[in-house]
């Protein structure tokens, strides 16, 4: 037996269920989508290029270029977007597709292009 | 062109002579090789010039039958006169000065899947390490009873890929009868651009109503839906006073209600009686289950599969599109072959511009790790159609797809223009589709 | 005597149940763009509604003004103008133009033009007023120095009387913090929006300026002084006035 075992907290009443939540948060979090297998940010930014630009650079002026864009910018964006909290033509159907860790590594790759 | 299996011999025989190395480059540098992509449309055109922002040590060839690509996303606006065929044309000076990629402006007329290579029509024998087939589509014209491609190109054209019966239907349409009937024929699914059809009849009747107002569309349909229906038709009854189908009144919003009287564009369901049964092109009329139609202009859109190459190549199945692994596209028929675009069998993804575009930065990606021997990552795709009810009435559909449990599946629930849009969404989706039409030519092939 | 007060009276009911800025039929986008006359802009502007700032936040939602414009009314890229801070009568003018159809000289004008149409002008005053009461731009980094920067500060605060040139404070204040009536605050502009604007000036793509004030200072502008006046502005902080 470690010395865990010995200690005062494994023999509380509430070290069962402890065990038991502790183990529940594991399998959870292995469960949801945002600890599923993830695309890299650069293969998620290359689905926004078409409108957004090769890379997120862009020449024209009426959808956003999303190179060099400050992380927390692109960040509130998507994150308001998905939650409907901004209006927008078709922004909300498509950042409905991505989890909040998959937005923080597209909002990286992002911001570390020149 | 020759039958399948003299294309394949072609290719055999021919490389059984030439008793070269099988492997293209013998891949010396860690990660390079050579990738040979035919066909120079969005996915093809896409998938080069993500190979070489992937890596751009890769030897990349990509082989075209012609100089200059025409754009088929956007071409029903030629009809309106809103754009001339030359506004179609896209150069690819811009993949071969910016990112290296060689191209081979030629006809493939030969491939040998076991020793990989592929023989073209100017006899030029190209030996890759990864092949990546993007072939487009190829209208089956002589699916429909009485029609042919002879009609096609000269009395009744489709101009589903655009050219010269582009311009034809442009010059019938503007040369139609005062009060003249244009019918259209849509097509069976599966099809390139779902809700294209039902745009070019949106603009068609537009142009209609300025140009000759007591002219009238008919859409003849062997379907009961399509994609963006719903938004469509609610455009066409604000826009053209067009009747909506009972079974689509009741999700309308509140203030939609049917004049009853006429309208100048009709839709012939399934359901109504719509399936052609066959084309009368002489006498230009449409045989259907609710009889004849008679048209001043017909444009047939044939049912579809996958482009001739694909055939040739081997890599159809009995449906006539091209099965392929659905994490990196890789053909199930022939190894290191990869399919891409509408001719690819893909699940929920529709055959579309934008479809291809994203399949071909994924299965660029898979090529460039497999040649550097690490496994392909996680997949993404995403699609965005714009479609124009009107040249100020902009509809979308938009998705995001994942791989789930190996097939393709659409992830971000909701798809359309919801019904109760606000007039300003509605008319920013127009000016987005124009900025798109730009900005996706760009991302494709510049 | 009579008759002429009468006349006087006339116009100036005519005025106001139609100021002179009249919206021309929007199916009409594509004629050519006017200027203003000056008495008729004075007037529209006399006549701006009092804003209802709670409206206006909400119209800046609705109408989708973020997306280009910035959550907070500072644009997240150099494309487009930031509107915090800025002059109401300013943004309310320049909505009217968009809607009157005098604007159409590039493919933000264009986009412009399709949001304003179905605005109402207590709209225009609402969103102006809230645009108004926001923050203005932080400022960019200096990026002017040496010999160009001494000749770009002379030009703000002297003008140059060879080229009769104005000083660019005279009508924008001494802080780039905006003036009298529509002259709008520069202050925290990004460099390529600002740039984009004297550039259309210069070209006489956009008329919509009273009196030609801005058309004939961008013409007598070089390429360069225009790029360093953009890094200029971009550079000050916007005072709340």
């Amino acid at each position: 037996m470690g010395p865990l075992m010995k200690s005062p907290f494994t023999r509380s009443p509430l070290f069962k269920p402890l065990l038991l939540a502790a183990a529940i948060a594991v399998l959870t979090a292995w469960l949801t989508p945002a600890q599923a297998a993830q695309p890299t940010g650069a293969a998620m930014a290359h689905t926004c290029a078409g409108c957004h630009g090769t890379q997120g650079k862009l020449g024209r002026v009426e959808f956003v270029p999303l190179a060099g864009m400050a992380e927390t910018e692109f960040k509130r964006a998507m994150l308001d977007f998905r939650a409907g909290k901004r209006a927008s033509t078709l922004m909300g159907h498509v950042a409905n597709g991505f989890s909040d860790s998959e937005i923080d590594a597209m909002a990286r790759y992002f911001a570390s292009v020149k | 062109m020759l039958k399948r299996r003299e294309f394949l011999q072609a290719g055999a025989a021919l490389f059984c002579a030439a008793a070269l190395p099988a492997r293209a480059t013998g891949a010396t540098q860690a990660g390079a090789g050579h990738v040979v992509v035919i066909g120079g449309g969005v996915g093809g055109a896409t998938a080069a010039k993500y190979l070489k922002l992937a890596n751009p040590a890769l030897r990349v060839t990509l082989i075209e039958a012609n100089r200059t690509y025409i754009r088929p996303y956007g071409s029903s606006e030629v009809l309106t006169g809103h754009v001339g065929m030359d506004d179609l044309n896209v150069s690819y000076d811009a993949l071969r000065s910016r990112y290296g990629i060689e191209f081979l402006f030629d006809r493939v007329v030969g491939f040998d899947p076991a020793r990989r290579r592929v023989r073209t029509a100017g006899k030029r024998d190209i030996a890759y390490d990864k092949l990546i087939v993007s072939p487009g589509i190829s209208l089956q014209y002589q699916a429909i009873p009485g029609y042919s491609e002879a009609a096609a190109a000269s009395r009744a054209p489709s101009g589903w890929i655009p050219g010269p019966q582009t311009a034809l239907l442009a010059r019938q349409l503007q040369a139609m009868r005062p009060g003249g009937r244009f019918v259209i024929v849509a097509p069976p699914s599966p099809y390139r651009c779902p809700p294209g059809p039902y745009e070019r009849a949106a603009l068609v009747t537009e142009w209609l109503a300025r140009h000759n107002p007591t002219a009238k569309v008919i859409i003849v349909d062997p379907k009961d839906s399509f994609v963006t229906d719903a938004g469509m038709q609610l455009g066409w009854h604000r826009l053209y006073g067009y009747n909506i189908p009972a079974d689509y009144l009741k999700d309308m919003p509140a203030d939609v209600v049917n004049s009853g009287r006429p309208a100048p564009i009709e839709w012939l369901r399934a359901k109504d009686g719509g399936t052609p049964r066959g084309i009368d092109s002489a006498a230009l009329r449409v045989a259907t289950d609710a009889g004849w139609i008679k048209a001043d202009v017909l444009n047939v859109i044939p049912p579809m599969r996958a482009g001739k190459l694909a055939f040739d190549m081997g890599l159809t199945d009995a449906g006539g599109w091209c099965p392929v692994e659905r994490r990196t596209f890789e053909s199930t028929a022939h190894e290191h072959v990869f399919v891409i675009g509408d001719a690819s069998i893909a699940d929920a993804m529709p055959k579309s511009g934008f479809s291809a575009n994203t399949q071909a930065k994924v299965t660029a990606q898979a090529v460039v790790n497999q040649l550097a021997g690490r496994e392909p990552g996680e997949p993404i795709w995403e699609n965005t159609c714009y479609a124009l009810a009107g040249s100020d009435y902009g509809l979308f559909v938009a998705d995001v797809f994942r791989l789930k449990d190996g097939k393709i599946a659409q992830i971000s629930g909701q798809r359309y223009l919801p019904l109760d849009a606000s007039k300003t969404r509605i008319r920013l989706a127009a000016r987005y589709q124009q900025a798109w039409l730009k900005t996706f030519t760009e991302d494709c092939f510049a | 005597m009579r008759r002429v007060r009468l006349l006087v009276l006339g116009m100036l009911s005519l005025s106001l149940a139609a100021p002179g800025y009249a919206s021309r039929p929007a199916t009409d986008s594509a004629a050519t763009p006017r200027s203003p006359v000056a008495a008729e802009l004075r007037a529209t502007l006399a006549a701006q509604p009092r804003g209802d700032l709670q409206r206006g936040k909400a119209l800046h939602q609705s109408l989708m003004c973020a997306a280009c414009h910035g959550e907070t009314g500072v644009a997240p890229t150099g494309n487009w103008s930031s509107l915090a801070g800025q002059r109401a009568a300013y943004t309310y003018k320049s909505l009217l133009d968009y809607q009157r159809g005098d604007r159409h000289e590039d493919d933000r004008a264009n986009l412009m033009a399709v949001v304003v149409r179905d605005m109402t002008r207590q709209d225009m005053a609402d969103v102006a007023d809230y645009y108004a009461s926001l923050p203005p731009p932080p400022a960019a980094a200096p990026k002017l120095t040496g010999e160009t920067r001494r000749h770009i500060e002379q030009l703000v605060r002297r003008g140059d009387p060879a080229r009769l040139l104005t000083p660019c404070a005279s009508c924008h204040g001494a802080s780039g913090q905006g003036g009298n009536n529509e002259t709008p605050a520069l202050a925290g502009q990004s460099v390529g929006s600002l740039a984009q604007t004297l550039h259309d000036y210069r070209s006489g793509r956009r008329v919509t300026d009273a009196n030609q004030g801005m058309r004939q200072f961008a013409q007598r502008l070089t390429p360069d002084e225009i790029e360093a006046l953009a890094k200029y502005y971009a550079s000050l902080s916007g005072k709340r006035r």
